[in-house]
C-alpha cells in the first residue's frame, strides 16, 4: 500500500506508463487468448490455431474443433470476463464499498432461479435456450431488490440494499432448492450451468448477449469521470452539479445488463466482479477512467487463465471455469485484506 | 440586489425542521461568516444555500432565480462548496483531486480542453500547492490538505464559494494559511465568499460581514465591529464574554468569561501521580516521541498545548497505555502504567479520546452508563454505586434531560457532552482529555472547561488536557506543557510560560500577550498576516475591477 | 437480601433491577423480559402442537402423558422417539444460530456478517458433502462437518490475524475464504453422479430429519454452556462496540475478549451445522428482528435472539413438514417463513447495529 501511494505519480510520464502498461497487458491477453485455442484434450499447434481463424480450412480436423467449441468459448470468455470485472468496479464506486460485488443486486440468484424454474417447468435442455430466461430473472430480481430497498424511510441506502439482496437471494435459493430436491432431472441438467462455465455455448449465445454487454461496457467508460466525482463523496460531487440519485441508478442498469449478460451466457462466475478491481485499483490508483480500462483487458485475462487451468488441472475431466476463478481470487482476497487497510465496510 | 439569498426558506431533514422562514442575502464579493451555537442550524443554513437541501418552503435565489429550478451543472458553475471534513480516495493525487472540480464545465464526451488546464493550473498555483501537485493528498498536513480541496473548488471557477467550517482541526499556523488564501481569493479575485466557523473571532478577524443565528433564525448581521460586543454575543451564544481590542489591529476581541469567580480547592487532591520517565513512542517505524521526561502536577489542571502534529495527543495515548511504549515509561504511581492490570488502571485514570465513535442507536444514558465498565463485574451489573456515578456525571455535564436520547440524534456539542459524562462515571481521580472542545461552540466550551475546573477544585480530581487553544490553556490551566516536534519545549505556569517568542518560535505567529480582563494572566492574541494587511491599508475593494468590467 | 427495583426513564425503557446484597446486582429490560417469557410459551406450544401433528396424530393430553410419565407402546415411541427429538433439535439448532448471527454482527459492526457468509458453515458444508458422495454412514457426518466448521473457522482466525484483529479483515478473509469452500462443494457437486449430488445437496440445505437424542443431546449440553458464557460476553461485547480505544480505556482486555466471543459465535456456529447442516437465513436475519424489537444489544436482548431463533426454526420445520404437499428439508423454509416479516421490519423500521 505504502509503495503505491508513494510512487511518484507525475503527470505525462505517469499516463505515459499506465498506457504502456495496458497495452502489455493487452498483448498478455492475445497470448492467452491463443493458448485458450491450443490447449484443451486435443492439443493443438499455434498454427492450426492461427489458420483456424485467419485461413480456414473445414477438412481439418483440428481446425475445425478450434472454430466450433474453442473460439466460441473463448469469446464468450473475453467478453464475460469484461463485463464482469465493469461491473464490479462500477458497484465499488457507487457504493463507495470495497465489497459491493453485482451479487448484492440478486442478479445471479435471479438468474439462477429463472433457468431452474424454466428447465423443471418447459424442460429446457440447452445453455442456448436458457439465455432469455436468465436476463429474464436477472432483471426482474435486481429491480425487486432495488425498489424494497428503496421503499420506506430514508431510500435506498448502501446497507438497506445489501440486506435487501440478501432476503431476496435466500428466498430465491430457497425455491431453487426445493425444486433441485424435488427433481433429480432438472438437477442434473442444471447443476453445471450453476458452477459456471464457458465451455459447450454455440458462437449463437456470444451474439444474443453481446448488445447487452457492449451497452454496459460503453456506458460504464462513458461513466467514468461521474464516478470519478463520485468518489470525493456525496456532498461534494452534488455541489460539482452531479445527480448523485441518477447516476446509481443508471449505473445499476448498466451493471444489470452487463452481469445479466455474463450470467446468462456462463452461469454465476464469481469473484471477477470482486477481485479485478482490486488488483487492478493497485497498479492504476483511484482514476475511474483507467481503472475501467484495466478491467476491460484484466478481467478476461483472469477468467481465460483459470478456464485454461481448469482444462489441465483435471485433464481429461474439466474443472468449470466458476470454481477455478473462486479457488484462485479467494487467495487474492485474502492477500489484499492482509495488506491494506480496508476502509470501513 | 445580491446575487445569492434566501427568501422564507424552510430547511430540516425529513420530519426535523431545523430552519423555518428564514430570509437572508449575501453581499456580493465580501467574505461572510455564519456563526451561531451548535445546533443552530448554521450548516443546515449553507446545506440549503449549496443547493445540497431541497427547501421544504420558500426559495434560495441566485440571480434571482430559485436554484433548485435550474440545471444542477449550471449552478455548480457559478456556486463552489467545500463539504465539511471532505474525504478524498485513497493515494489520489492533488493535481487529479483538481481536476475532478472541472466536471461541471465539462460535457459527457468533451475531452479536456485549454481552458480546463488553464484553470487546473490557476488553481493550483492560487492555493499555492504547486510543489505537491503530484503528492498524494492523504499524505499532506492539515493546512496543505484544505488548500487541495480549496484548489479543487477553485478549478470549478465560480464566483461564489460556500465553505463549511474550513479550518476544524488545524492548529493556529494553518488555520491562518487556509484564511489567508481565503481573504486573497475574496481581495484579489473578487469572489463573494460564505463561511460556516465556530470561532467568533475568527469570524471576526476574516470576514468583512458576520450573520448570527440562533435556533434556525438570523437574530443579527452586521460589520464584525457591529457584532462583537457582549450584548450581542449574549444574545447568540448566551455566554458573558469581555471584549478587549487588540493592540495591533485595533480589532475587537471577545473573550468569554466563565465562572467568576476562582474556585478554592474543596477538597484536598487526591493523591495520584502521572509522570514519562524517557518515553518513545512509536507508530510503526516512525518515531513521534523520542525520551521524553515530564511530569504532571498532582491536583492541578495541566494542559498540554502545541502545533498539529507536535505529539500532543500521542503523549496522552502512550500515558494511557493506549500506545505501549518503545523505550522508557509512563508512571502512574511510581508503576509503569503498561504494567498495571488494566481494571485498576481504567479505576485510576479516564481517557476520552480524539473523535470517538458511538455504537449506531444506543441511547444517552445506555452509553454514559458503559463508563461504569471497571467498576462491575458481568455479576455485579448495576449496583446503587454505579447508579449513583452515572447520575451525577449525567447532572454535572446537564445532560440528564437528553438522557433517553438517541446519542446519533445529538448536536456535536450534545455528543461531546454526553462523552464527557461517560469519562466522568468511570469516576477516576485522574483525568485525560483530548482536544475536548473540538466542534463545541463558545458557550458550551465555557461550559465544559468550567465544568472541568469545578471537578478539579470540589474532587480534587488531577486533570490533563490536550488543547489546541492557547487563550482556553492560558486561563483554564495551572500547568502548561509546550511541545514541539516530540519534545517539550516548555514547562510551568500559564503566565511564566507563554511569551509572544515562545508563540512565535513553536506555532509561527506572530501575536500580542495582554493582560486577561478577568484573570490578569496572559491572553494571547494571535495577529497572523492581518497586521501587514492593517499596515498595507488595503480595504475591502468594493468592485474589483475584474468583475465590474464584466 | 433481594431487593428488586423498578425505575423508568421519562422515554426510555422500564428497568428492573435486581440486588442481591452488596455482591452481585443484575439490571433487566421488563419489556424484553416480557417478549422473552411470551416467546418462551410460543415455543412450548409450538414444541406441543409439533408432537400431535404427523401421518399418525396423537392426542395433546397422550403426548403431554408419553413425555413426562407413561402412555401407551406405540404413542410413546411415536412422541418420544420420533418426534421429539426432532423437535428438540429444531428449538436448540435455531437458538444457537440466532446467538452465532448476533455475536458476530456485533463484533464487527455489520449487519451482513453471519456465520453463513464467512465460512464456517461452508467449511462444515465441503467435509460433509465430501462424506456424502463418498458413500460415509450417516453417524460420521456430523463429526466431519464439526471439524470442517472448526478447521474453517482456525484458518479465518489466523489468515485475519495481524498483529492484532480487526473485525473488517476477519469479514474479508472469511468471505475469501467460504468462496474457497464453496468451490470445492460445488466441485463436488458437479464431479459426482446425480444421486450423490441430491443427497448432499439436501445436506447443504438443512434439515433436523432424521435426528436422533444423541443430536439432542450433544447440542443441548453445547448451548447449555456456550449461551450463559455467549450471555455474559455480551456484558463486554456492548464495550467493545465502543471503538477498541475506549474500550482499553475502560479497562477491558480487548483481544482476550475478542478471542473468546469469535471461539463462543464459531462453537455456537459449528454444533448447530454438525447436527441440522447450514440452515441458512437465521443467524443472518433473526438478530436484526432481535434488536429491532429489543433495542442494542444486552444479554436480555440475546436471549431473545435465541428463543427468536428457536421458534423461527421449529415454525419452519413445521410447515416444512406438514404443510408443504411433500416433506422439504427446513432449511428450504426458513426463508420463505421468516423473510416477508423481515421485509415489512425493513420498510417500517432504521436499520441499526
Amino acid at each position: 500500500m505504502s509503495g503505491v501511494a508513494t510512487l511518484p505519480a507525475t503527470g505525462a510520464r505517469w499516463r505515459l506508463a499506465l498506457g504502456t502498461g495496458l497495452l502489455c497487458a493487452l498483448g498478455l491477453l492475445v497470448v492467452v487468448a491463443l493458448l485458450s485455442l491450443r490447449i484443451g484434450s486435443v492439443g493443438i499447434a499455434t498454427r492450426d490455431a492461427i489458420d483456424a481463424l485467419f485461413n480456414y480450412d473445414p477438412n481439418s480436423y483440428n481446425q475445425t474443433v478450434v472454430r466450433s467449441l474453442r473460439l466460441p468459448r473463448t469469446i464468450i470468455g473475453l467478453g464475460v470476463g469484461s463485463a464482469l470485472a465493469v461491473a464490479g468496479a462500477m458497484m465499488q464506486a457507487t457504493t463507495r464499498n470495497p465489497l459491493a460485488d453485482p451479487s448484492i443486486l440478486g442478479v445471479n440468484s435471479g438468474a439462477a432461479f429463472a433457468i431452474v424454474n424454466a428447465i423443471f417447468f418447459f424442460g429446457l435442455t440447452h445453455p442456448y435456450q436458457y439465455v432469455w430466461f436468465a436476463f429474464l430473472g436477472a432483471g426482474i430480481a435486481s429491480a425487486l431488490v432495488y425498489s424494497i430497498a428503496s421503499a420506506g424511510r430514508g431510500g435506498a441506502t448502501p446497507v438497506k440494499l445489501a440486506l435487501a439482496g440478501a432476503v431476496v437471494t435466500a428466498l430465491l435459493g430457497s425455491w431453487i432448492t426445493a425444486l433441485l430436491l424435488l427433481d433429480e432431472q432438472t438437477l442434473d441438467t442444471v447443476r453445471f450451468w450453476l458452477a459456471g462455465s464457458i465451455a459447450g455455448r454455440p458462437i449463437e449465445v456470444f451474439w444474443m448477449v453481446l448488445p447487452f454487454m457492449a451497452t454496459g461496457l460503453v456506458g460504464g467508460l462513458l461513466l467514468a469521470r461521474q464516478l470519478n466525482v463520485m468518489n470525493l463523496g456525496e456532498d461534494t460531487a452534488r455541489a460539482l452539479g452531479m445527480h448523485t440519485g441518477r447516476l446509481r441508478l443508471v449505473s445499476a442498469l448498466l451493471v444489470v445488463l452487463m452481469t445479466g449478460a455474463a450470467v446468462s451466457a456462463a452461469g454465476p462466475i464469481g469473484f471477477v466482479g470482486l477481485a479485478v478491481p482490486h488488483i487492478v485499483r493497485v497498479f492504476t490508483g483511484p482514476d475511474y477512467r483507467w481503472i475501467l480500462a484495466y478491467c476491460i483487458v484484466v478481467g478476461p485475462l483472469l477468467l481465460l487463465s483459470a478456464d485454461i487451468a481448469g482444462r489441465v488441472i483435471t485433464r481429461p475431466a474439466e474443472l468449470q471455469v466458476g470454481i477455478v476463478t473462486a479457488m484462485c481470487g479467494a487467495p487474492f482476497l485474502i492477500a489484499i485484506a492482509r495488506q491494506r487497510r480496508v476502509a470501513s465496510l | 440586489m445580491t446575487r445569492l439569498e434566501a427568501r422564507e426558506v424552510r430547511l430540516g431533514y425529513g420530519d426535523a425542521v431545523i430552519i423555518d422562514g428564514l430570509t437572508a442575502s449575501i453581499p456580493d464579493h465580501r467574505i461572510t461568516s455564519i456563526i451561531g451555537a451548535n445546533g443552530c442550524g448554521k450548516s443546515t443554513l449553507l446545506r440549503g444555500l449549496a443547493r445540497l437541501l431541497r427547501p421544504q418552503g420558500g426559495a434560495v435565489l441566485l440571480d434571482g432565480q430559485a436554484i433548485h429550478h435550474q440545471p444542477t451543472k449550471q449552478i455548480a458553475r457559478k456556486l463552489g462548496l467545500l463539504a465539511q471534513q471532505a474525504n478524498a480516495p485513497e493515494s489520489i493525487t492533488v493535481e487529479d483531486l483538481v481536476r475532478r472540480g472541472r466536471y461541471p464545465h465539462q460535457s459527457l464526451l468533451q475531452p479536456p480542453t485549454d481552458a480546463d488546464r488553464d484553470a487546473i493550473d490557476r488553481a493550483i498555483a492560487f492555493a499555492g500547492v504547486d510543489d505537491l501537485r503530484d503528492r498524494a493528498v492523504d499524505q499532506l498536513s492539515g493546512g496543505q490538505r484544505q488548500r487541495a480541496w480549496l484548489a479543487m473548488v477553485l478549478a470549478q471557477e465560480t464566483d461564489l464559494l460556500l465553505l463549511d467550517e474550513p479550518t476544524t482541526f488545524l492548529d493556529i499556523a494553518h488555520q491562518h494559511e487556509v484564511l489567508d488564501l481565503v481573504r486573497r481569493l475574496n481581495r484579489d479575485e473578487g469572489k463573494t465568499v460564505v463561511m460556516v466557523l465556530h470561532d467568533i473571532n475568527e469570524a471576526a478577524r476574516w470576514s468583512d460581514h458576520v450573520i448570527a443565528m440562533r435556533d434556525g433564525a438570523v437574530v443579527a448581521e452586521g460589520t464584525p465591529a457591529e457584532m462583537i460586543t457582549p450584548a450581542r454575543i449574549l444574545d447568540v451564544f448566551n455566554v458573558a464574554t469581555d471584549v478587549v481590542t487588540a493592540p495591533g489591529t485595533g480589532l475587537p476581541i471577545c473573550v468569554p468569561r466563565g465562572t467568576p469567580v476562582e474556585l478554592r480547592a474543596e477538597r484536598p487532591p487526591t493523591p495520584v501521580r502521572l509522570r514519562a520517565d524517557r518515553l518513545s513512542l512509536h507508530y510503526g517505524a516512525r518515531a513521534v516521541i523520542d525520551d521524553l521526561s515530564v511530569e504532571v502536577p498532582a491536583g492541578a489542571i495541566t494542559a498540554i498545548v502545541g502545533p498539529n502534529a507536535c505529539g500532543k495527543s500521542t503523549l496522552l495515548r502512550g500515558m494511557s497505555r493506549l500506545l505501549p511504549p518503545a523505550g522508557g515509561a509512563a508512571l502512574l504511581d511510581e508503576r509503569p502504567v503498561h504494567e498495571t492490570p488494566r481494571r485498576r488502571m481504567a479505576q485510576r485514570m479516564a481517557l476520552l479520546p480524539q473523535a470517538p465513535e458511538s455504537p449506531p442507536g444506543i441511547r444517552v444514558d445506555e452509553m454514559v452508563a458503559s463508563g461504569r465498565f471497571p467498576h462491575q463485574r458481568w455479576y455485579r451489573q448495576w449496583s446503587a454505586g454505579d447508579a449513583a456515578a452515572v447520575s451525577r456525571a449525567l447532572d454535572a455535564t446537564d445532560m440528564q434531560p437528553l438522557a433517553t436520547h438517541e446519542v446519533d440524534a445529538l448536536s456535536g456539542g450534545q455528543r461531546q457532552r454526553a462523552w464527557v459524562a461517560l469519562t466522568l462515571a468511570q469516576d477516576t481521580p485522574l483525568l485525560l482529555l483530548d482536544e475536548p472542545t473540538t466542534f463545541l461552540d463558545i458557550a458550551h466550551q465555557v461550559e465544559l472547561l468550567d465544568l472541568v475546573r469545578a471537578l478539579n477544585r470540589r474532587e480534587g480530581r488531577t486533570v490533563v488536557m490536550v488543547l489546541h487553544d492557547l487563550g482556553q490553556a492560558c486561563r483554564y490551566a495551572d500547568h502548561v506543557i509546550v511541545m514541539d516536534g516530540g519534545r517539550v519545549v516548555a514547562a510551568g505556569s500559564p503566565a511564566a510560560t507563554i511569551t509572544e517568542a515562545l508563540v512565535r518560535d513553536v506555532f509561527g505567529v506572530e501575536c500580542d500577550i495582554v493582560a486577561d480582563p478577568l484573570t490578569g494572566g496572559p491572553l494571547v492574541i494571535p495577529h497572523g498576516l492581518i497586521a501587514q494587511d492593517a499596515a498595507e491599508g488595503s480595504a475591502p475593494p468594493a468592485e474589483p475591477a475584474r468583475v465590474s468590467s464584466t | 437480601m433481594i431487593r428488586p427495583a423498578l425505575s423508568a426513564l421519562r422515554g426510555g425503557p422500564v428497568l428492573l433491577d435486581l440486588r442481591l446484597g452488596s455482591f452481585a446486582s443484575f439490571r433487566i429490560n421488563v419489556r424484553v423480559l416480557a417478549i422473552c417469557l411470551l416467546l418462551l410459551v410460543v415455543v412450548i406450544a409450538l414444541a406441543a402442537w409439533a408432537a400431535t401433528l404427523g401421518s399418525f396424530i396423537v392426542p395433546l393430553d397422550e403426548v403431554v402423558r408419553a413425555t413426562f410419565s407413561e402412555s401407551t407402546r406405540q404413542f410413546e415411541f411415536v412422541v418420544v422417539q420420533l418426534r421429539l427429538p426432532r423437535i428438540l433439535s429444531a428449538i436448540l439448532v435455531g437458538a444457537a444460530l440466532a446467538s452465532s448471527g448476533a455475536i458476530f454482527q456485533g463484533l464487527v459492526r455489520n449487519p451482513l456478517v453471519s456465520p453463513d457468509i464467512i465460512g464456517i458453515q461452508a467449511g462444515a458444508t465441503v467435509v460433509a458433502v465430501f462424506m456424502i458422495v463418498n458413500g460415509y454412514t450417516d453417524r460420521y457426518i456430523p463429526l466431519g462437518a464439526f471439524g470442517g466448521a472448526v478447521t474453517a473457522a482456525t484458518a479465518i482466525y489466523l489468515l485475519a490475524w495481524k498483529g492484532g484483529m480487526s473485525g473488517n479483515r476477519l469479514v474479508l478473509v472469511g468471505i475469501g475464504i467460504d468462496a474457497l469452500l464453496a468451490a470445492g462443494t460445488r466441485y463436488l457437486i458437479v464431479k459426482f453422479p446425480v444421486q450423490q449430488a441430491q443427497a448432499a445437496i439436501a445436506w447443504s440445505t438443512g434439515t433436523v430429519y432424521g435426528t436422533g437424542w444423541f443430536d439432542v443431546q450433544v447440542i443441548a449440553v453445547a448451548l447449555g454452556e456456550l449461551l450463559p458464557l455467549a450471555i455474559v460476553l455480551t456484558w463486554q461485547l456492548r464495550v467493545l462496540q465502543f471503538g477498541d480505544d475506549i474500550a482499553y480505556v475502560l479497562g477491558m482486555r480487548v483481544e482476550p475478549t475478542r478471542l473468546a466471543l469469535i471461539l463462543v459465535g464459531c462453537a455456537l456456529a459449528a454444533v448447530a451445522v454438525a447436527v441440522a447442516g447450514p440452515v441458512g437465513f437465521i443467524a443472518l436475519m433473526v438478530p436484526h428482528v432481535a434488536r429491532i424489537i429489543g433495542g442494542p444489544m444486552t444479554g436480555g436482548t440475546l436471549l431473545l435472539t435465541a428463543l427468536l431463533g428457536a421458534v423461527l426454526l421449529l415454525g419452519a420445520d413445521i410447515v416444512a413438514l406438514h404443510v408443504l404437499p411433500v416433506a422439504l428439508p427446513v432449511g428450504v423454509v426458513t426463508a420463505g417463513v421468516g423473510a416477508p416479516y423481515f421485509l415489512f421490519l425493513l420498510y417500517r423500521a432504521n436499520v441499526r447495529m
